[in-house]
């Protein structure tokens, strides 16, 4: 994974397999902390803990588990948060879901770029029509605080039987990250 | 600033052309949105497949993301799906090929089958 809007996508597309019907994205960018954090919170099936260990570690060997697919995504991302003075976080509850937390430290000079938020945002909301997106974007600088919300189940009321895939929606959509986006100085992150 | 506003409009304009052509789904494509998919650029064959048929205003076409569909070596994978038809799988995709499969297969309704590497299910 060449930046983290890429992992962001690895995460929400392992919500949307774990059966989410909602899943929560929150892309802070806090200057004075020097810290751009991500976190994604499903209400999908859940982990119990031996399955959260597993997920993030990538040399789990017992052929048993790695019948249940467990993939690199996570220890990937795990590894990239921590070598950049950062760390990740994993809760979950069968049952309930799963609240992922990364950090990544601002101006460290190991950390990825953000990249393309705009187009993983928007593959993942039109990719996904049986999920509900609520999608907050903060930046904190100079003590101005700047926020962007998105959420996908206003639009797909207003919109009624008509597809995300419909050709002004696709429009729509994409315009209105890309708005945020720009108003939330998240583009050369 | 967009607003739902807007999105009524959209909505306005869509539900008459239903009226004259019907609501039905022609074509469904699936993009394989696996950890190595990913990796091997799922997001960008997913966002010119939307760009496609945003700029040919293709009405009848509907797409989706799935998961790691065990075709790890030929990622990014795309499976088109047509009613009464065989699914067709077309691997290794890139933007350009992405633009070929639109106009020939999806628009035009021949399979590019230098890019096939599955059919039927």
């Amino acid at each position: 994974m060449q930046d983290i809007s890429l992992h962001l996508l690895d995460i929400i597309e392992n919500s949307a397999r774990a059966k989410a019907r909602n899943i929560k994205v929150r892309v802070i960018r806090n200057v004075m902390k020097n810290r751009l954090r991500i976190i994604v919170e499903d209400d999908g099936v859940g982990m119990d803990s031996h399955t959260i260990e597993m997920a993030q570690d990538p040399f789990y060997t017992s052929k048993e588990e790695r019948e249940k697919k467990v993939g690199l995504g996570i220890p990937l991302l795990k590894q990239n948060a921590e070598l950049s003075g950062g760390c990740f976080k994993m809760a979950s509850e069968p049952g309930f879901g799963t609240v992922l937390t990364v950090d990544f430290e601002l101006d460290n000079i190991d950390r990825m770029p953000l990249g393309n938020l705009k187009d993983t945002l928007l593959g993942a909301v039109i990719g996904h029509p049986e999920v509900d997106f609520d999608i907050n974007l903060i930046t904190k600088e100079k003590g101005i605080e700047q926020s962007f919300h998105f959420d996908t189940a206003a639009i797909k009321e207003e919109l009624g039987d008509i597809p995300l895939t419909y050709p002004d929606v696709i429009e729509y959509i994409d315009q209105s990250l890309l708005e945020g986006i720009q108003n939330t100085n998240m583009e050369d992150v | 600033m967009k607003t739902l506003a807007d999105l009524k409009k959209i909505r306005e304009k869509a539900q008459e052309e239903m009226k004259l052509r019907g609501s039905s789904v022609r074509v469904k494509i699936v993009v394989g949105m696996g950890t190595s998919g990913i990796a091997m650029g799922a997001r960008e064959v997913m966002k010119t497949f939307l760009e496609e048929i945003s700029n040919r205003n293709l009405t009848d076409v509907l797409v989706t993301q799935t998961g790691e569909k065990g075709l790890s070596s030929m990622e990014p994978v795309v499976d088109v799906i047509e009613d009464g038809k065989p699914k067709v799988t077309y691997g290794n995709m890139n933007p350009d090929k992405v633009k070929k499969v639109v106009v020939e297969h999806i628009v035009n309704g021949r399979i590019v089958s230098d890019y096939v590497v599955a059919t039927g299910n």
